[in-house]
């Protein structure tokens, strides 16, 4: 059971990384990004590294989503083309 | 009888994974693929619990709180950006 999840995760991580790249939208892309971030953390859960984790859940999801937040406020990167 | 519970729990959450990833990807609207990257936060909370219960270390409890303080945080800030943007 456990293996099929790992598996699962691994293929989030995939997709969501193919979609940061691909998606023309802006803060959609952004959030796909996060959403590798947060993929990755659980997996290093489960390969048993929670510190790793902990650290690429709090800079990768949280403060990397943040700071790209500011940024596209700041400049015209948040508007439609 | 606990040992049925943890496998329809990972069973669930297998399923909630895939449904969310299957939304992500389709998503219409940036709305939805935010819904869905919220509920992918929640599952995957349940995910390192049901780990933390199944490997017998409990250390892997306090990734998940720290994850649900975080991620609670980030998801307040994009709907801030979304409300402002309007």
């Amino acid at each position: 059971m456990l293996e099929l999840l790992v598996i699962l995760v691994c293929v989030g991580i995939l997709a969501s990384g193919v979609l940061a790249v691909w998606l023309e939208n802006l803060l959609a892309a952004m959030i796909s990004a996060g959403l590798a971030s947060l993929f990755a953390a659980v997996s290093y859960v489960l390969l048993a590294a929670p510190d790793v984790a902990m650290a690429e859940a709090a800079i990768g999801s949280g403060l990397a989503t943040l700071i790209f937040l500011y940024t596209m406020r700041k400049t015209d990167g948040g508007r439609e083309p | 009888m606990a040992d049925i519970i943890l496998k329809l729990a990972g069973a669930l959450i297998f399923l909630s994974i895939t449904c969310g990833v299957a939304r992500l990807v389709i998503g219409r609207t940036v709305v939805d693929r935010i819904v869905a990257i919220d509920m992918l936060t929640v599952v995957s909370i349940a995910l390192i619990a049901l780990y933390a219960h199944l490997s017998g270390r409990f250390v892997y409890i306090d990734v998940a709180l720290v994850y649900g303080l975080l991620s609670f945080l980030a998801v307040l800030a994009i709907a801030r950006f979304l409300e402002r943007r309007r």
